[in-house]
């Protein structure tokens, strides 16, 4: 299946863009994610950051849906 | 339920901006406290070279979402009369505000609680990033403690 993953701030800089549609494999959970991610942009297992779904942090491993929108955080800085 | 509100500003927010605001409230007598709160881009020191500015981006549908939770949250916990809540986008240069936070309420004791609850969730809970720009255009990633 396909996902749609937005990057933000330092994420983006490592990725070289702000969103891109990745092929998964169908029934792919949120920790698989991770491991996708982290295998291609390797940058990723050096820095701390958040896997967010449908706006939500995902703190369980939940299955991802092509619907879901999942993005990548970097820590936050506002104020 | 209080309706959403436009928090993101284009670049500083200016002080002509955060006078308005307060001028706006002298219609609303119920009033007897005022509390603000104002977030100044600071010139960091960082292995010798000084940032100049923060360019602040968002993650802005989650951001206006978290931003609306903690004005709800804002609004049981104390008794305010009103609250406002203004964030920089894009460039703001060291020296200049980039967060505005602005508590109304009849008696001042909630005023002071509240400024710090909203400030501190803010900052821990709505994703926006900074890049702190240097004086020579290289650039580091700001990230708050919690």
């Amino acid at each position: 299946m396909q996902l749609k993953i937005l990057y933000f701030g330092m994420i983006a800089e490592i990725t070289k863009c702000s969103h891109e549609i990745l092929a998964v494999e169908t029934k792919c959970n949120s920790n698989q994610l991770e491991t996708v991610l982290k295998k291609k942009y390797q940058q990723l297992q050096s820095i701390s950051f958040k896997l967010v779904i449908n706006q939500n942090i995902a703190t369980k491993t939940i299955f991802l849906h092509p619907d879901h929108e999942v993005a990548l955080l970097p820590p936050f800085a506002g104020g | 339920m209080h309706k959403k509100k436009t928090v993101f500003i284009e670049g500083a927010i200016t002080p002509d901006f955060i006078a308005n605001s307060i001028a706006k409230h002298q219609t609303k007598k119920s009033i007897g406290a005022h509390n603000i709160f104002l977030g100044q881009v600071r010139a960091d020191e960082i292995e010798g070279k000084t940032v100049q500015a923060i360019e602040y981006s968002a993650y802005e549908y989650m951001a206006e979402l978290q931003f609306h939770t903690i004005r709800e949250n804002a609004f049981e916990k104390f008794d305010l009369t009103c609250m406002h809540i203004y964030h920089s986008m894009g460039v703001v240069k060291t020296g200049e505000v980039c967060l505005f936070v602005f508590v109304s309420a009849p008696h001042r004791k909630i005023v002071f609680e509240a400024i710090e609850y909203i400030v501190e969730m803010i900052k821990k809970e709505v994703p926006i990033f900074g890049k702190e720009v240097f004086e020579d255009e290289t650039h580091q990633w700001k990230m708050n403690t919690v």
